[in-house]
């Protein structure tokens, strides 16, 4: 059910638009990487930083798995970007500018430009499908008729075309994950962060979800994908991040090509 | 907004008629104590238009006597107006300022004396009044004097008990309605979570968010004055026949029910209130 975007989607104003994917409106930004994080500490005890000294570059429309053990920090690492917590020392730029040094009231233009999916979906159960990927757009006070079609075009991206008037607490956890994944690209953000968006789901279904984020990639959008699953970082041959007790470790290359090429993982933290 | 929030009280609708129906009994203790203060007032204000003072005069009282009398009432400063009322007049007057409907009409003129009746300026000191009172009644013509101060100021001292306990309860119903509504909203906020959460994460702004939660306690409050007032006005109604033929026969007026602007300061009232109640208690949920 492809919907046809009307002149009305360029005249919807969006605070901070030029991070969406694609856009080009500060060049200087263009050719910076889409998320720098620079010398970053986080600390949740005093004596115990849960992030050391992270140093970390992602370029523009680049796929990255962030791997590591539970409990090593990958989950912190996303929740620092959409500004769930702030950086104790270092900073984290977000096409350029300096994310920590937002104001609170500044988060929610942040957030516009990021989609966040997770392990638990963070969907409205009692709500329709339609609903959960709408609000995204109507958080930007676009026209009902433009969700309708972002929404209906998102829908069929992930493979819910014409399920929109379901209840979600009736779809299966893939389907939950799918609607939740529409919802984090409906406003089509600059950056997709994935926290472990397949722990809940089977093998196989991870692999439709994973490849799900891949198709979204491959239209320019940036997306860090964090995950504990070997066999699902083994099957592709993405960037991985590797964190372990706060640091990262970091391999420029997938595993595929990390056992072919010898390249082997490079600590950059 | 609008229609989040109407899907809000949808959802919730249960938890909403129970809260709607709790603050109603409240609002209607407000309005049944300001209604009762409205019709003491009412009363004070009739008996207390003016300073009055009846003078009654003996039967057989000396022509001569009685212009003195008024010719010395007349020179007084504090006095406005001296009027002499015969049996028959004071008889009519009485019937006409009684202001009900009643057998009274059959008393025979005899029953009422004639009087003198002096209008006093406004703010004569009491002391005064009962210092001329206390003077007149020495005159030979004159039978009683009457002040009506000791009534007025019992009346007085009812009508500001009246007002005082209005006052308490609107206080009191102001923070129930407020605790109610808040609760309310916190519970809703409890079970809709997930549904902040989600909208905080994809970039609502706090005044997203809020909004359709505050619509929802204003929604609320106003639903639960405005029951209130219907009730009120129903069973002041129903009550009204009987209210005029016992306490009005005695007290000399009818009774009436609350001004349309007290009924829309309540109903705004409560509005106000449960918007405050709601955005107050919103705000620990909406750090994600």
């Amino acid at each position: 059910m492809a919907s046809s975007r009307s002149d009305d989607d360029d005249k919807v104003v969006r605070p901070f638009a030029f991070f969406r994917a694609g856009a080009r409106a500060d060049a200087r930004a263009a050719n910076k990487p889409i998320l720098t994080f620079d010398g970053v500490y986080k600390y949740f005890r005093e004596d115990q930083p849960t992030l050391k000294d992270v140093d970390l570059e992602v370029e523009r429309g680049e796929f990255a798995f962030i791997t590591g053990p539970s409990g090593a920090g990958k989950s912190t690492l996303l929740q620092l970007v959409y500004r769930k917590h702030t950086v104790d020392q270092g900073r984290i730029l977000f096409c350029g500018r300096d994310i920590a040094r937002l104001t609170p009231k500044s988060i929610p233009f942040l957030r516009r430009n990021l989609g966040v999916v997770f392990q638990d979906f963070k969907v409205v159960e009692h709500w329709t499908v339609y609903e959960n990927v709408a609000i995204a757009l109507e958080i930007l006070a676009m026209p009902r008729r433009l969700v309708r079609s972002r929404v209906a075009e998102a829908l069929e991206r992930v493979g819910l075309a014409g399920r929109g008037q379901e209840k979600t607490c009736t779809l299966s956890g893939g389907e939950q994950q799918r609607v939740a994944v529409a919802r984090a690209i409906v406003s089509e953000p600059a950056l997709i962060l994935a926290d472990e968006p397949t722990g809940n789901l089977d093998p196989h279904l991870a692999i439709d979800i994973l490849t799900l984020f891949e198709e979204i990639n491959e239209t320019g959008t940036t997306v860090l994908f964090a995950t504990h699953d070997h066999s699902l970082i083994a099957s592709r041959d993405h960037r991985i991040i590797s964190i372990d007790e706060g640091r990262v470790v970091e391999a420029r290359t997938g595993l595929r090509s990390w056992g072919t090429a010898k390249s082997g993982l490079h600590a950059v933290g | 907004m609008v229609a989040r929030a109407r899907r809000g009280l949808r959802e919730e609708m249960r938890l909403y008629l129970v809260a709607v129906t709790s603050l109603s009994v409240a609002f209607l203790c407000v309005g049944g104590a300001l209604l009762a203060t409205t019709n003491l007032s009412k009363v004070a204000e009739r008996w207390g238009e003016s300073g009055r003072m009846s003078i009654y005069l003996r039967d057989g009282a000396r022509a001569e006597d009685v212009t003195q009398l008024r010719m010395v009432l007349e020179g007084l400063p504090e006095t406005t107006t001296v009027s002499a009322l015969t049996s028959q007049e004071a008889r009519a007057l009485f019937l006409e300022q009684s202001d009900v409907n009643s057998d009274l009409a059959g008393l025979p003129a005899e029953v009422f004396p004639a009087s003198i009746e002096v209008a006093m300026a406004e703010g004569t000191p009491i002391q005064r009044v009962d210092a001329i009172a206390e003077r007149v009644g020495r005159f030979r013509a004159v039978s009683d004097v009457e002040t009506y101060r000791s009534f007025f100021d019992r009346l007085g001292s009812l009508v500001s008990a009246g007002t005082n306990l209005a006052t308490v309860l609107g206080l009191l119903v102001g923070l129930c309605v407020f605790a109610v509504i808040g609760n309310t909203i916190r519970l809703a906020v409890a079970r809709r979570r997930a549904e902040i959460e989600v909208m905080k994460l994809c970039g609502a702004t706090d005044g997203f968010v809020r909004g359709p939660f505050v619509l929802e306690g204003t929604f609320q409050g106003a639903m639960s004055a405005l029951l209130a007032v219907i009730a009120l006005g129903l069973v002041f109604a129903s009550m009204r026949g009987a209210i005029d033929r016992s306490l009005a026969e005695f007290l000399g007026s009818r009774a009436v029910f609350l001004d349309a602007w007290v009924l829309f300061a309540l109903v705004l009232g409560g509005g106000l209130i449960g918007a405050a109640g709601s955005a107050i208690s919103l705000r620990r949920y909406l750090t994600v």
